[in-house]
């Protein structure tokens, strides 16, 4: 894998998809005070070179639309401020055990390793070692980093049981040092305010439903028809919202991948992570809708369009080149001690 | 005033935030190479005192190999004294070359006591023994991560700093390429790096 390459096309994808997501906004509010303006038209029967709009008829119009889109911005971004650590609570997760150094550790005892890995690869990362959290309830193979990384030290990376229990040492670390790029590159951050707008959006389109909706009496107001303008270019711009803040998202699985075999310089770390994950069955717990996007892997595997992550075979392809068959867990349980002596 | 000293003055003023904005992005580079030399001194300092913790407790079982384990433990001094002397003198290339080559020997007896202790099924077995050798393989890592990360380092800081247009800046306030640590160590680090067996 050519790591530093396709760090450099999954960045440049991303600002491609930014400006895209810059680009529908305006078109949104284009087309609302395009839509709205239609609308007064037909509601003043005026001709069309003498219609006189209402004062400040556009500026209220644009200032309403960016009201709502980037009020969805700021409440995401409000709403984690709680911090990384509440969040992974919430979730169900508890702080890892950690023994402290030179004490015994049972064979068994992967919390341990999974607390050095951590360290360690603050070090590969060049970021402070965030808090190293454990999903206790969940068997399947799954990690997640929340918080944000400023200076207040809040940051949380958390692996399932079944991480512990099925990876080998370097896979785990593959596994760690896929949510620390997610870490140092901000994207808690970026996917919660891109989310935020994307809800901005969806109540743009749920006001102009409102609007439109029909009173008991079965009459509807007049407010239905500038109601209906809002409600269709609300429905655009909520679809391009959330297809475009899917892609973006793929693109930064992308970048994790990559920047995880930079940190660790082994394909075989993450790689292991995701071909045992392709190998193992379908796990139907699902966790807080609030970290689903963080995952390591999407256990919902939800349709191409609006998936948050790549397809796993895709993954795999991209960080050995080829496509590699699944790894059975089950085969791969320890018999052997993976320390030495 | 004219729109074009307006224009001039504009046109000015963006090229000086642009500047020190490229100056202080070189001196936040070159700070992230300072840091990551100093975590390579760090952990290569810790892994000399767990090497003595680990043949303390490896001595129990291997009472018949004493050699391998004296072998080991003078590895270990003559790297911490190598380490000790590059330490009061950084630039002294001949200092950083007995470190090289002291480092080298202490992988190797290591190496030896690691095949040894395959035929000490009990000695495998020992906690104490599995703990220290979490904790060496988890130094270990920390050595190459940070070797790594200083190249890492290194690599952005010559990119921010030999691209144009950032170049000129880099010129006028003499910022200089840096060097990264050469592979000829780590290749030998690596061997180490493999404590599992």
């Amino acid at each position: 894998m050519r790591f530093f390459e396709q760090q450099r096309q999954a960045r440049a994808q991303t600002l491609r998809l930014l400006l895209l997501f810059g680009l529908t906004l305006l078109a949104l509010v284009l087309a609302i005070n395009a839509a709205l303006a239609l609308t007064w038209r037909l509601v003043a029967w005026q001709d069309a070179a003498s219609v006189i709009y209402p004062a400040y008829f556009f500026h209220i119009n644009t200032g309403m639309t960016l009201l709502f889109v980037l009020g969805g911005w700021w409440i995401e971004s409000s709403n984690l401020a709680g911090g990384g650590v509440q969040l992974a609570q919430r979730v169900g997760a508890r702080p890892a055990k950690v023994l402290g150094p030179l004490s015994r550790l049972g064979s068994e005892d992967a919390e341990q390793k999974f607390c050095n890995i951590v360290s360690e690869l603050a070090i590969a990362a060049s970021i402070k070692p965030p808090t190293a959290m454990v999903l206790d309830q969940v068997d399947s193979i799954n990690a997640f980093a929340c918080g944000w990384d400023d200076d207040r030290n809040d940051v949380v990376v958390a692996v399932t049981q079944g991480a512990l229990d099925c990876l080998t040492r370097d896979e785990l670390q593959g596994l760690v040092a896929h949510e620390f790029s997610h870490i140092k590159e901000g994207d808690m951050r970026l996917n919660m305010r891109l989310a935020g707008m994307v809800s901005g959006l969806e109540m743009i389109f749920n006001l102009g439903r409102t609007m439109c909706e029909a009173n008991d009496d079965g009459h509807r107001s007049f407010l239905a028809l500038p109601g209906f303008a809002i409600k269709a270019t609300g429905s655009l711009g909520w679809l391009a919202g959330r297809l475009l803040t899917a892609a973006i998202a793929r693109q930064r699985e992308y970048l994790a991948d990559a920047r995880a075999v930079q940190f660790t310089r082994s394909k075989d770390g993450l790689g292991g992570v995701l071909r045992k994950a392709l190998g193992q069955s379908p796990d139907l717990t699902t966790l807080h809708p609030s970290v689903q996007h963080m995952l390591l892997l999407d256990p919902l595997q939800s349709n191409r369009w609006f998936a948050t992550h790549p397809p796993l075979a895709e993954r795999i392809r991209r960080i050995y080149g080829r496509p590699m068959s699944a790894l059975q867990t089950d085969d791969l349980l320890p018999t052997r001690p993976d320390v030495i002596f | 005033m004219t729109t074009t000293s307006l224009i001039s003055i504009a046109v000015l003023a963006l090229l000086v935030f642009w500047a020190v904005g490229a100056y202080n992005r070189l001196v936040r580079l070159k700070n992230i190479i300072a840091n990551a030399f100093g975590q390579i001194d760090v952990q290569l300092k810790r892994r000399y005192d767990l090497i003595p913790n680990l043949v303390e407790a490896a001595k129990k079982y291997l009472s018949h190999e004493r050699e391998t384990l004296e072998a080991v433990i003078t590895a270990r001094n003559q790297a911490k004294n190598a380490s000790d002397a590059v330490r009061s003198r950084p630039a002294n290339a001949q200092a950083v070359t007995t470190l090289a080559a002291a480092e080298q020997a202490l992988t190797g007896s290591l190496g030896g006591l690691f095949a040894l202790s395959e035929a000490y099924p009990e000695l495998k077995a020992d906690e104490t023994i599995q703990g220290l050798s979490e904790e060496l393989t988890s130094t270990e890592n920390k050595v190459t991560f940070a070797r790594q990360a200083f190249n890492d380092a290194v690599l952005d800081y010559n990119n921010a700093q030999g691209q144009f247009p950032a170049v000129l800046v880099a010129k006028l306030f003499s910022f200089t390429p840096s060097a990264m640590l050469q592979a000829t160590e780590s290749a030998d680090e690596r061997k180490a790096v493999r404590v599992q067996l």
